[in-house]
């Protein structure tokens, strides 16, 4: 509904007392969203940043 | 309690997406309770709404806000700086709280989030069944507290209906017959006596029926 990938959402459980676990997991969904490349609010708000540097210009 | 539901994204974004400005405004109350239109609901729509805008290069302000009830005045004091300089307001109250803004700020466009389906309880943290429709006229209190007007299909006065079988409704194996329960009711309760008594004609002028109702207080 806005148009970003579910695989982008996920849900861990872990207790405060896993550190090593946390550090996996950070390491891990980094490197996936990393390899799924930017979202498309990424694009958008680029595009956005685009359009009012060169109204800027323009001015 | 009123229970409502969250209308399809789609919708809502069809309702607003042509201002330049938004407010999300949320009720905490009721429709919290059913986790549809809280103030952390509204804070969530809000985000929502402002994804799919940035997505279609739209420039909408989307704030959002809340307040504990939508439908008394004193509530809307600390809001209302917000409200005053809206251009739109997405309400997530209930039918009521929708009405209450649009009647206060008689130039800005409320739009609803919701909609609005029945008064009922809560279950548990996730189930919300109907239970009263303020027909105006209770007659609990010779049912052993179950509501014919609202638990039964039929809204029959006197007895369950041909279609009651093994307990259950004939418009859904998951609907209990309401008669039947009353029945087991009454029976746990020794009043089966009250069962045998024939309901007079309801006086459905007291209900919506009779049109849109008020209630005053005496002596103000």
């Amino acid at each position: 509904m806005v148009g970003i990938d579910p695989a982008r959402l996920e849900f861990f459980n872990l207790s405060a007392a896993q550190g090593p676990r946390w550090a996996e997991i950070c390491t891990e969904f980094t490197r996936k969203i990393s390899d799924m490349g930017p979202s498309p609010i990424w694009f958008a708000l680029q595009k956005r940043k685009e359009s009012a540097k060169n109204e800027k210009q323009a001015a | 309690m009123i229970v409502g539901e969250q209308k399809p994204f789609e919708e809502i974004w069809g309702m607003v997406k042509d201002h330049k400005q938004l407010t999300v405004f949320g009720c905490n109350t009721c429709v919290a309770v059913c986790q549809q239109g809280g103030n952390k609901e509204a804070e969530i729509l809000a985000s929502l709404l402002r994804m799919r805008a940035t997505q279609e290069g739209l420039e909408i302000e989307i704030k959002n806000g809340g307040i504990e009830r939508q439908c008394e005045h004193p509530f809307f004091e600390s809001a209302k700086d917000l409200l005053d300089q809206s251009e739109a307001v997405l309400s997530m109250a209930c039918g009521i709280g929708v009405q209450f803004i649009a009647a206060k700020y008689m130039s800005t466009p409320v739009y609803p989030a919701l909609n609005t389906t029945f008064l009922g309880d809560v279950q548990t943290d996730w189930n919300f069944t109907e239970k009263c429709q303020a027909c105006g006229d209770c007659v609990l209190g010779t049912t052993g507290g179950i509501c014919p007007v609202s638990r039964c299909c039929k809204r029959l006065f006197n007895g369950p209906c041909g279609g009651s079988s093994k307990g259950k409704c004939e418009i859904s194996k998951e609907l209990d017959c309401a008669w039947q329960l009353v029945v087991d009711r009454l029976e746990a309760l020794g009043k089966l006596d009250d069962y045998e008594k024939l309901a007079p004609v309801k006086d459905w002028s007291k209900d919506r029926a009779g049109g849109p109702r008020s209630f005053k207080l005496e002596g103000f």
